[in-house]
C-alpha cells in the first residue's frame, strides 16, 4: 500500500511541475507586452519601465519562473494586470461558483449514469436501453452550449418550469451569509429554504448542459462493465451460493464494474472543476470559465497563469484522489500476487 | 422416485436471440442415486454447461428453460421461484465452476466469500462463528494456515487453491448433489489430480452424488462410476464406465474414445479426430444429430429422416441407453472388439 501511495504522490508532483512549466512558458510565448496593457497606450518609457519592473519582467526568465511557482504556492497571485484586483480575489469570488456547478453537475451525472446503467443491465430494459443509447448519442454528438439554448427554450420559455439564464439565484433572492461559499448550503445554514430552492433551481438547467456529454459516457462504459462483469463466473458463483440475483450483483458485479467508472468520474469532475466558459455564457453563470475568457481577451497574464495551475492543480488532486481510493477498492493494486501456481 | 438424489426428466433449455433460437439442452433426462458420479462429456457448444446451470435454475436471459421436471431429493425444485430456489442452492445442490481464475470475486477476501456462502443459509451465525466455520472449511480442502489466509485476497492464492476455495464454498452445507462444471480444466496436471483427489474424499466423506462436466475421459475414468456422452444438447449413451472404455455403443462415444491419445496405439500418423465440426444448435439436421459426421449413418436415409429413439443395450460390460438407430448391432458387433473399422 505504502508504495502505491508514494508513487501516484510523486507522479501527481510531477504533472503539476509540468502544469507549472506549461503555465509560464505559453503566456511569455504569446505576443503582447503585459506592462504596456497596464499603463496604456501613452505612458512614457520610464513608466513601462517602472511597471516592467514592478511585475518582475526585466528578471531573468529563471528567476521569474522561480517567484511565479513560490508566489503561485504561498497563495500570492499577483494583481490583475487589467484592473489590478489581487487575482486570488478575483479567483475567489469566481471558483465558487464553479465548484458549486462542478460538483452539483458531477453528483447528477453519476446518479442518473448508475441509475440508468442498471436499468438497463440489472433490470434488463431493452427498451430503455434503446432510449438510453440515443440520448447518450444526442450527448455526444451535441456541442453542451447548444443543449443548454435547447433545454433554456423547453424549460425556461416554453414550460415555465425553471429559470431561466440569470445566474446563481433569482432576482428576489439575496446571496445567504456566506460560510462556505456554496449558496445551497450556505443557505441551509442559514435556514433559508427559499434561497435554498432557488439556488437548486437555478443549478438544475446548467447542470444538465454541462454533465450531459459526460453522462452519455459514464453510462456507456458502466453499462458495458456491468455487462461484462455479469457473466464473470463468480457471479454465477454467488447465484449458486444461494444469494438472490440483487445481492449478489450489489455485492460482486457492483464493486467490480465501478472500478473504471471510477477512473473516469475523475476526468470528468478533474473538467467541470475547471470550469466552462459557454454553459457559463449561456447561463450567466459567474464562474471561472468566463473570468478567464475575459483575462485570455484583456491579456491578462496574472489571471490567466494563475488559472492554468490552479485548474492543473485540482485536476491532478482530484485523479490523486481517485488512484488512491481505486487502491483501496481494489486489493490487486495494493498487495502484489503472490501467487505461485 | 425418492431413492433419487436428482431425477431429471425431459429437461430442455434454449437461447434466443431474435432471429435464431438455440436448443442447448434438448429433452435430457436422467437419475442420479445418492453418492452415485456422473461423468457428462461432450465437445465445446454440446450443452454441457447450459444443462448444469439449467439444474441449478440459473439460466440467464436471452436464455430459458422451456421445459421438464426436477427433483432433487424427492422434492419438485424446477417450478419454484428464484426466491426459493435460492433456499435450496448452496445448501442441497451446489457448484464449482471450470476456471478457478474467474471462480473468485478478485475484489472480495477468501474470508468473506467462504462466510458468504455459509451465511447464505445460516443468516443467523455470528460473524465470528461463521468465520471460525470458514476457517475449518479451508482446513478441510487443506489450504495450509486457513486461519490466517481468510484475509488473503483471490490473486495471492495459486490456481489450486482458488479451486480448493471454490470446492470449500460448495460442500459448505454438505449438499446432497454437486456439480462441478470443468473443475479441473485450468489446472496443471498436478494440480489437477490433487484437487481430483480432494474432491473424491469429499464426497465419500459426505455421500455426496457428483456430476462431473468435463470433456476429459480420463477424469472421467479415474473418477465417476456412471457416464453420459452429450451431444448437440442430448444424452445419445448413458452407461456406467466401463462400457464406454470396453464398448463405446454409439457411434459419436467411439469416436470420442479414439481421440483420447493412447501411448500404447502410437503410430505414425496424426491423432483422429472427428470429422466436421458439432451442429449449430440452432439449426439442427433433421434425423440423428449427429448423422452428417457419423461414420456409420453417415450414407444411412432413416439417419438423417428419423430421429433415434433412446435404446436399452446389453453390451459386454453392463448396460446402456444409446440414442442409434443401430444401437442393437453395434452393442453385438463390438462386444470385446477394442480395434475397431472407422
Amino acid at each position: 500500500m505504502g508504495g502505491v501511495v508514494t508513487r501516484r504522490i510523486v507522479g501527481s508532483i510531477g504533472a503539476i511541475f509540468g502544469a507549472t512549466i506549461l503555465a509560464f512558458v505559453i503566456l511569455r510565448a504569446l505576443p503582447g507586452n503585459p506592462a504596456r496593457l497596464i499603463v496604456g497606450p501613452l505612458a512614457t518609457p520610464q513608466a513601462l519601465a517602472s511597471v516592467s519592473h514592478q511585475i518582475g519582467l526585466d528578471k531573468p526568465i529563471f528567476t521569474q519562473y522561480w517567484l511565479f511557482i513560490s508566489h503561485f504556492f504561498q497563495g500570492d497571485w499577483g494583481y490583475s494586470y487589467a484592473d489590478g484586483k489581487s487575482v486570488s480575489a478575483l479567483i475567489g469570488e469566481r471558483l465558487p461558483a464553479t465548484i458549486e456547478l462542478a460538483v452539483f453537475s458531477f453528483a447528477f451525472t453519476m446518479f442518473f449514469a448508475v441509475i440508468c446503467a442498471l436499468l438497463v443491465t440489472y433490470r434488463r430494459r431493452p427498451i430503455a436501453d434503446r432510449i438510453l443509447r440515443g440520448v447518450a448519442y444526442l450527448g455526444f454528438g451535441t456541442p453542451p452550449f447548444f443543449i443548454a439554448l435547447l433545454l433554456l427554450i423547453l424549460f425556461f420559455r416554453s414550460f415555465h418550469i425553471l429559470p431561466g439564464p440569470e445566474g446563481r439565484l433569482g432576482l428576489q433572492s439575496t446571496p445567504p451569509p456566506t460560510v462556505t461559499h456554496m449558496y445551497t448550503l450556505d443557505a441551509l445554514i442559514a435556514g433559508k429554504f427559499g434561497t435554498f430552492w432557488s439556488a437548486v433551481e437555478h443549478l438544475i438547467l446548467p447542470s444538465i448542459a454541462l454533465g450531459l456529454s459526460s453522462f452519455a459516457f459514464i453510462v456507456r462504459l458502466l453499462r458495458a462493465n456491468l455487462l461484462e462483469i455479469s457473466r464473470e463466473p463468480f457471479i454465477t458463483v454467488a447465484r449458486g451460493k444461494g444469494l438472490r440475483r440483487w445481492t449478489a450483483f450489489r455485492r460482486h458485479a457492483l464493486p467490480n464494474a465501478f472500478l473504471p467508472t471510477l477512473t473516469a468520474g475523475g476526468l470528468v469532475l478533474g473538467e467541470f472543476l475547471a470550469g466552462s466558459v459557454l454553459i457559463e455564457r449561456v447561463f450567466n453563470w459567474p464562474g471561472i470559465g468566463s473570468l478567464v475568457f475575459d483575462a485570455i481577451v484583456k491579456q491578462d497574464y496574472a489571471v490567466v497563469q494563475t488559472f492554468i495551475l490552479l485548474s492543473a492543480v485540482m485536476f491532478v488532486l482530484v485523479n490523486l484522489i481517485v488512484d488512491l481510493l481505486y487502491a483501496v477498492i481494489d486489493p490487486r493494486v495494493r498487495i502484489p500476487s503472490v501467487a505461485t501456481s | 422416485m425418492s431413492e433419487h438424489a436428482l431425477s431429471v426428466r425431459n429437461l430442455s433449455t434454449v437461447f434466443e436471440d431474435g432471429e435464431r433460437t438455440v436448443h442447448a439442452v434438448r429433452d435430457v433426462s436422467f437419475d442420479m442415486r445418492p453418492t452415485e458420479r456422473l461423468g457428462v462429456v461432450g465437445e465445446s457448444g454440446s450443452g454441457k454447461s447450459a444443462l448444469a446451470l439449467s439444474i441449478l435454475g440459473l439460466i440467464e436471459p436471452p436464455g430459458k428453460v422451456t421445459g421438464g421436471s426436477i427433483s432433487l431429493g424427492g422434492r419438485e425444485i424446477s417450478k419454484l421461484s428464484d426466491r426459493q430456489l435460492g433456499a435450496v442452492r448452496g445448501k442441497d445442490i451446489a457448484l464449482v465452476l471450470q476456471d478457478p481464475m474467474s471462480a473468485l470475486d478478485p475484489v472480495k477476501t477468501i474470508g468473506s466469500q467462504v462466510i458468504e456462502a455459509i451465511a447464505a443459509h445460516e443468516p443467523e451465525l455470528r460473524r465470528s462463528a461463521a468465520r471460525k466455520r470458514a476457517a475449518e472449511l479451508l482446513g478441510e480442502v487443506d489450504i495450509p494456515q486457513a486461519d490466517r489466509r481468510l484475509d488473503d485476497y483471490p490473486h495471492q492464492y495459486s490456481g489450486g487453491m482458488r479451486q480448493r476455495v471454490a470446492i470449500a464454498m460448495a460442500i459448505a452445507h454438505n449438499p446432497s448433489v454437486l456439480i462441478a462444471d470443468e473443475p479441473t480444466t485450468a489446472l496443471d496436471v498436478t494440480t489437477q489430480s490433487q484437487v481430483l483427489a480432494l474432491l473424491d474424499r469429499l464426497v465419500e466423506q459426505h455421500g455426496t452424488a457428483v456430476i462431473l462436466i468435463t470433456h476429459n475421459l480420463g477424469v472421467v475414468s479415474d473418477f465417476c462410476d456412471s457416464i453420459a456422452v452429450m451431444y448437440a444438447g442430448r444424452f445419445v449413451e448413458t452407461s456406467g464406465v466401463d462400457h464406454i472404455f470396453l464398448s463405446p455403443t454409439h457411434p459419436y462415444s467411439e469416436a470420442l474414445l479414439k481421440c483420447v491419445p493412447n501411448p500404447e496405439r502410437l503410430t505414425d500418423g496424426p491423432l483422429p479426430a472427428i470429422t466436421g465440426f458439432p451442429p449449430d444448435l440452432s439449426r439442427l439436421p433433421s434425423g440423428c444429430s449427429f448423422s452428417p459426421r457419423c461414420p456409420v449413418g453417415r450414407e444411412v436415409a432413416k439417419c438423417h429422416e428419423q430421429a433415434p429413439q433412446p435404446l436399452r443395450v446389453e453390451g459386454a460390460a453392463g448396460p446402456a441407453t444409446v440414442e442409434c438407430h443401430f444401437a442393437k448391432e453395434r452393442a453385438g458387433e463390438v462386444q470385446g472388439v477394442s480395434e475397431v473399422r472407422p
